[in-house]
């Protein structure tokens, strides 16, 4: 007895022509859905996972395009310019990886918020939902547990970035 | 002559010929391409306000492979490019600009923003042209706005109210 085809619905007594029609057909369906598959996005919403996460709050920009040194009291000022201009706002951990904010409590307003920027270079332990998608970190934050405020010191080294003043 | 006069007006008046120029950042590529405008908590989570968020939400876009792209920054200086997305939520568009794929996350900056192929890449200095009409021209927006230099005022440009700067 023929395997039953999972596209091709229950097997049946056919004749050749149809048999063959159907093989096409079959052929058909793999194909179509193998192009569906293709041609869906990459990566769908993915459930959020907890975390608690520390690090700097700093803007994404300064950050990862490497412009300028854009840790601590050097770029206190600029994260702040770059977060009300309404660059996304990242958290860094130690380890360097990038958290982006997109939500702080039950504020949704992720640029030109200046209740995040009033936190640029903050040393922050916060806790939330992450969701990653196209190797991005997006952070849903619930609670800061802890803001130490600015205490990486990076003026003396790097002056003010990144203009001098 | 005014025949030649009104020429050079409307050439100048005319949209320029826009192509994304690069910046020499390590990691950097110059990309197009085409994708669909979303607000990226939307596109996460499903919390979807009408208006993509009326600028005040991250924008991104998708796309036509459904790749998520969050617009980070525009040609204006220390500034995102959401303002530029928002009139086209919902819809696709053509983007150019700069792709950093920098190992700890990619980062897009948006410079042109264009409808149709026939029509020129329009800049992306929306944060600009509102920021003007709201506050009135600055040489420079980031030094002259007041939320700026309230947010600053408290603890000084270092974060803290005991350094001082200069020493």
């Amino acid at each position: 007895m023929p395997a039953k085809h999972p596209i091709a619905g229950p097997s049946r007594a056919i004749g050749g022509d149809e048999r063959k029609r159907m093989t096409k057909l079959s052929q058909f369906r793999i194909l179509a859905l193998a192009a569906a598959l293709a041609a869906a996005p990459v990566a769908a919403a993915q459930e959020p996972r907890r975390v608690t996460i520390a690090g700097e709050v700093s803007d994404s920009w300064c950050t990862v395009s490497g412009l300028m040194f854009a840790r601590g009291t050097a770029h206190h000022q600029c994260a702040i310019w770059c977060a009300l201009g309404g660059i996304p706002v990242a958290i860094r951990s130690a380890d360097g990886a990038l958290y982006i904010l997109l939500k702080l409590g039950d504020d949704e307003n992720s640029a030109a918020n200046p209740r995040i920027a009033r936190m640029a270079t903050h040393e922050v332990v916060v806790e939330g939902e992450l969701l990653e998608r196209d190797g991005v970190n997006y952070l849903l934050v619930d609670r800061i547990a802890d803001d130490k405020g600015v205490i990486t010191m990076t003026h003396e080294e790097h002056g003010i970035q990144p203009f001098g003043n | 002559m005014r025949k030649l006069a009104l020429a050079v007006v409307l050439a100048l008046a005319a949209p320029s010929a826009h192509a994304a120029e690069p910046w020499g950042l390590k990691d950097e590529k110059l990309v197009s391409f085409k994708g669909k405008v979303v607000d990226v908590l939307c596109t996460l989570k499903g919390d979807c306000p009408a208006d993509c968020g009326a600028g005040k939400r991250q924008l991104g876009l998708v796309s036509t492979e459904g790749k998520l792209f969050t617009a980070s920054k525009s040609n204006t200086l220390f500034a995102g490019a959401a303002r530029d997305l928002l009139p086209w939520c919902g819809k696709t568009i053509e983007i150019d600009g700069l792709l950093i794929e920098n190992p700890a996350m990619p980062i897009l900056m948006v410079q042109g923003i264009r409808e149709t192929p026939d029509k020129e890449f329009a800049p992306t200095d929306q944060f600009e042209k509102d920021w003007t009409a709201a506050n009135g021209k600055a040489d420079e927006w980031w030094r002259a706005d007041p939320t700026v230099k309230a947010t600053l005022a408290p603890n000084g440009i270092l974060g803290r109210k005991d350094l001082k700067w200069p020493k």
